[in-house]
């Protein structure tokens, strides 16, 4: 018996949805079956939350009097992008201050970045805006520098080309000589430990292998608020290897998504510092999955055992683009803090914040249960493994010239 | 039972004494080297978590001071913001001697401060500055 979008938001108006998270449908489907499951349940709700590069804020200012059009800015000394129109700018989560010490003392703290300006604007602190410009017959000022706090900006949007990775690297460090410092965190030399960056069974295209139910249009949590996908994320790469339940072994998916950042809060919306490697932004984002079938719950009750990620080591393979995966191993191993590599046992930890994608499939369903957030039907699903497209290196061509 | 983490520091006369064995064979401890540097006729240093009986403890750490071996006991040197703590165990990989580990039932990051060694590696592992030394916590707290 399949339902649709259109039936499952009449139930959720008359508050009658039965919504469940990712956790709980794994017992309902082992208990009762895919087939009673997808009859009694109606929405599986997912969460993840963890350091997200490819994210940033695109934000109107407004007008000054003389108006200007604006060059180049910065925002607390963190350049934002503003080639784009007069008074839009795009403030990027890995930016960093025009004065920061960056690797100069290796490895460097990153203390301040685009993500951590985002998280004070959340936070409703005034932060220092500065823009310079050239000066035309219709936009005179050439320089401003105000004060600036997020309740007077025109449009502050969440704008994240690329977030939610289906399936992650667990990273390790497997040089003998010092310990790395990578966008993964910490590594000890002799791979001393190895740091994963998933939600794993709750996380969101881990539930939705093929992307059947997300898509252009597809209404989310975001930041503590609402968003929406709006397109698959750069690097979209469904086309790799898989395990026989479907599952991708490698990064795969990833979706955009856009939100007012006015209605975020920071207890979603973190800016990160990662030592030795540089400033970005924790998102959370939590994804509804409808359940149309039969195959769309089965496919939602996957488990941490069921899913594998590939060991990449950090300190030659990963920099150099050579080499593969050292092994694959599964969530569940990974989730119980040691997992064991050519022999040896090796201490994990986790990067993205379990709890906290808890949390937001939580509070999804809670949203939903309360008829407030209504499913958004996708007017396209996102490219899945059928769809040839392929992550490319670049195609690197000396300039002769 | 009681556990605890230790510093030990040797001078170059007493690099040559037995003190783990005498510490497990005297005094009953179970001795839990971490981390140990040590060269012959020079110094050493070594990082333990020793576990035994409050009495035995205190016992052995009378003797080593009459053996003037320095040993100082890290506890509470580092501080854990539970508001900015996200749970996500980034610092739980640097951690020697366990005293931050992750709750198997509730995922969340535990900090046990009779474990610390205070090697603050912790610090710059946390990507959300939730983890401060007492100095840096007492300075903000000042302000």
């Amino acid at each position: 018996m399949a339902k649709t979008y259109e039936e499952i938001n009449e139930k959720i108006r008359k508050k009658k949805a039965v919504v469940v998270t990712a956790e709980e449908i794994k017992g309902i489907v082992e208990d009762k079956g895919a087939s009673a499951a997808a009859k009694e349940v109606d929405v599986v709700t997912t969460g993840t939350f963890g350091p997200m590069c490819s994210s940033g804020i695109l934000f109107n200012v407004g007008h000054t009097r003389p108006k200007m059009k604006i060059e180049k800015a910065w925002v607390n000394n963190v350049e934002a992008y503003s080639g784009i129109a007069a008074v839009d700018c795009y403030l990027g989560a890995t930016q960093l201050p025009e004065d920061s010490p960056r690797n100069k003392i290796f490895p460097g703290q990153f203390r301040y970045g685009g993500g951590h300006v985002i998280e004070d604007l959340v936070n409703g602190k005034d932060v220092v805006f500065k823009a310079t410009s050239y000066g035309t017959d219709c936009y005179p000022r050439k320089e401003l520098e105000t004060l600036m706090n997020i309740k007077d900006l025109n449009d502050a949007w969440l704008l994240n080309p690329r977030n939610s990775y289906q399936n992650y690297n667990v990273a390790v460090n497997r040089s003998a000589k010092r310990p790395i410092y990578t966008y993964m965190g910490t590594l000890r030399p002799r791979m001393a430990n190895a740091n994963y960056c998933s939600a794993g069974q709750l996380s969101p295209l881990l539930c939705d292998p093929y992307y059947r139910t997300i898509g252009i249009g597809t209404r989310i949590f975001l930041a503590g608020g609402v968003g929406h996908v709006i397109y698959n994320g750069t690097q979209h790469d469904p086309c790799g290897e898989r395990t026989e339940n479907g599952i991708p072994k490698g990064g795969a998916g990833n979706i955009a998504v856009m939100g007012d950042l006015k209605k975020m809060n920071t207890e979603f919306l973190r800016g990160v510092s990662q030592t030795g490697y540089g400033a970005s932004l924790a998102v959370g984002i939590g994804v509804p999955i409808p359940v149309l079938d039969e195959d769309v719950v089965r496919r939602a009750a996957v488990r941490d055992k069921d899913i594998l990620a590939p060991v990449v080591d950090y300190s030659e393979d990963y920099p150099n683009a050579a080499g593969g995966p050292l092994a694959y191993v599964s969530y569940a191993e990974l989730r119980s803090g040691r997992i064991t590599i050519e022999g040896r046992q090796i201490e994990t930890a986790s990067i993205s914040s379990y709890p906290k994608a808890r949390k937001i499939a939580e509070t999804l369903r809670g949203w939903i249960k309360d008829g407030t957030f209504e499913l958004g039907k996708p007017v396209q699903t996102l490219p899945s493994s059928e769809s040839g497209i392929k992550f490319k290196m670049l195609n690197y061509r000396p300039n002769e010239k | 039972m009681t556990q605890k983490s230790a510093i030990f520091h040797f001078r170059p006369d007493t690099v040559d004494k037995p003190i783990v064995t005498e510490l497990v064979r005297d005094y009953n401890l179970t001795v839990n080297i971490l981390q140990a540097k040590i060269s012959p006729e020079e110094q050493g240093t070594m990082f333990v978590t020793l576990q035994g009986g409050m009495g035995d403890i205190n016992s052995a750490l009378k003797y080593l001071k009459e053996l003037y071996v320095t040993v100082i006991l890290p506890t509470k040197n580092v501080v854990l913001l539970e508001e900015k703590c996200t749970h996500c165990g980034a610092c739980v990989g640097q951690c020697l001697p366990k005293a931050l580990s992750v709750d198997q039932a509730t995922k969340e990051v535990k900090f046990n401060s009779e474990l610390c060694i205070a090697c603050e590696l912790c610090i710059s592992a946390c990507p959300y500055g939730a983890i401060e030394s007492v100095t840096e916590h007492l300075a903000r707290k000042a302000v």
